[in-house]
């Protein structure tokens, strides 16, 4: 049996989605350390982009900023956000880009701008940042939440990156790139979408967590298949690499 | 070849600062943690300025200190945190305050913009923020904001962004001779179109270097002499962010600015100890200490 954290968790359910020779957005925090793990287990060839314009980098210390010169030392290439954003991504090359969000739909659209209405918000989030861009142009979204009823809404306060728009038909309508969300991971559970819907559907759910447990922590109706499996654990190696890639703790914190 | 005398364009810091007028629209480089022009933002600050406009992608603390400041008004921005710390909260406050409005972009649209300006084109198109309410809402900009059209040729949806040429280009490089060959280390985020964009380019940069160091590797000049109206050279410019090759980031400064940015108090505090209570870049730098900021210099061959 082994042990581990909600973030351990999280990142090594995160890193199986990553295939071999895929061109990744990382970004910083859990995704990146996701993309890492899956570097360092099944996808060596994985070539791990920073928006801001680092190509085929592995850091030998985990990055702070999309910008951080950690990313810089080993890569392939260090241009700028034309490159990456302009030519790789909206170019059609970039096949997985990793996101969070404050708020989703059940279309898998997201808010990272505000909570509260919009003319008189009560938080001002960071905003799209590349967040945008990475939704409308990556061929595949992984998206990183943490569990909380409150961020799985019927109605976005703000619509910040696009999901699955209105549904089928939708970001066709609107000439997206990308093919939109694959799957949403929590420290609760697995979605990925119904595809004649595109509406979110329950993929598995983490050992501890019944069905039950996750129709009760959103704000819409789940859809919920006959056969729901328990999702994989994460193995003693993976989280042994995992602390090898952070050994301070910077994301997986102190414990473990 | 004769080398002839070249135009010194070396200004002071509080002489580039001068030339920004109130309600003045600059173009901020840098991105992220990297090379923000910081010790411009705290001369801004010091000279208090007031309605600036600030155009760019994604800075975090130098957007935290120039709306905390009231310097600036109007964000045109994709992106205001501060990375792996949490929300700004300066400008969190601002905006709650009605005192500061963000027109909201993505990063390709900014820097899709800056290409536009530096291309004196008035749009630019590009197939990113469709379906999403960053198309449809909007704040000061109106109309204005974005265009949403089929394109011309092939039917298809397309979005256009207006270009940006605002009164200043401020853009922060490692390098930079006297007459203004700018050298930029690691990557450029959304610098080379941002440095062309503005009406005026103000090149702030760590090192001063001579023009036979530009013209033995000319492959090493990101934005040439032609673009740059002025240039500043400081060391520690982006204190507490970083610099490639030059220093890394100050994380304990970094992480007491956050903490102390939590409340209006906290931040009044800050402003009055470490930007309005120094008399220049020099002072800040005194009073962030010398012995902290050799620690920060970057250790070859990482960078940082």
């Amino acid at each position: 049996m082994v042990e581990y954290t909600k973030t351990e968790f999280l990142i090594a359910c995160a890193s199986r989605h990553v295939r071999d020779g895929e061109n990744v957005f990382g970004g910083t925090g859990m995704p990146l350390l996701a993309a890492l793990l899956a570097k360092e287990t099944h996808a060596p060839r994985m070539n791990l982009i920073s928006e801001a314009g680092y190509i085929d980098a592995r850091p030998r210390q985990v990055p702070l900023s999309v910008a951080d010169s950690r990313y810089y030392y080993g890569c392939s290439a260090s241009i700028g956000l034309i490159e990456t954003l302009g030519f790789l991504l909206q170019g059609g090359r970039i096949d997985v880009g990793f996101l969070g969000a404050a708020q989703i739909d059940e279309y898998g659209n997201l808010n990272t701008s505000y909570i509260g209405p919009y003319d008189r918000p009560k938080v001002k989030l960071p905003g799209s940042g590349g967040g945008n861009d990475i939704a409308s142009s990556a061929k595949r979204l992984i998206i990183m939440m943490s569990h909380d009823k409150r961020k799985f809404v019927k109605d976005l306060d703000y619509m910040t990156s696009p999901g699955h728009l209105e549904g089928p038909g939708s970001r066709e309508k609107w000439s997206l790139v990308g093919n939109g969300p694959e799957v949403v991971i929590t420290d609760m559970c697995q979605m990925d979408f119904d595809p004649e819907t595109l509406k979110i559907r329950l993929l598995s759910v983490h050992p501890g967590y019944s069905v039950e447990d996750i129709k009760e922590n959103v704000m819409f109706d789940i859809i919920i298949p006959d056969d729901v499996p328990t999702t994989e654990e994460p193995t003693a190696e993976q989280i042994a690499i995992m602390h090898k890639l952070d050994p301070h703790g910077v994301y997986l914190g102190k414990g473990g | 070849m004769t080398e002839v005398e070249v135009e010194d364009k070396r200004v002071t810091l509080t002489e580039a600062a001068k030339m920004v007028k109130d309600g003045d629209g600059l173009f901020w480089g840098g991105f992220g943690y990297q090379r923000p022009p910081i010790a411009f933002a705290h001369e801004l600050v010091r000279q208090k300025k007031r309605n600036l406009t600030v155009y760019t992608c994604g800075s975090e603390v130098d957007l935290e200190i120039m709306a905390g400041a009231n310097v600036a008004t109007r964000y045109e921005i994709a992106f205001s945190a501060i990375e792996a710390l949490g929300l700004s909260y300066n400008i969190r406050r601002r905006v709650s305050e009605g005192a500061l409005a963000v027109e909201d972009y993505s990063n390709l649209a900014m820097a899709m913009r800056f290409l536009g300006g530096a291309l004196n084109i008035p749009f630019m198109p590009l197939r990113s923020m469709m379906g999403t309410d960053m198309v449809r809402l909007s704040r000061y900009r109106g109309d204005d904001k974005l265009k949403v059209i089929d394109c011309p040729f092939t039917g298809d949806k397309i979005c256009l962004v207006p270009s940006l040429q605002p009164e200043f280009s401020i853009v922060h490089v490692q390098r930079v001779d006297m007459q203004g060959n700018a050298q930029i280390d690691g990557i450029v985020g959304e610098d080379i179109e941002g440095s062309r964009c503005g009406k005026k380019l103000i090149v702030l940069a760590e090192e001063l270097i001579d023009k036979e160091e530009v013209r033995k590797r000319p492959d090493q000049t990101e934005i040439p002499a032609m673009y740059v109206d002025h240039v500043v050279v400081l060391p520690y410019i982006a204190h507490p962010m970083e610099c490639h090759d030059y220093y890394d980031y100050d994380l304990e400064h970094l992480m007491m600015f956050h903490k102390m940015s939590q409340t209006e108090e906290g931040w009044q505090e800050y402003l009055d100890n470490y930007i309005l209570g120094v008399d220049d870049h020099f002072g800040y730098l005194d009073l962030v200490g010398w012995e902290r900021l050799m620690g920060l210099r970057a250790k070859k061959p990482w960078g940082y």
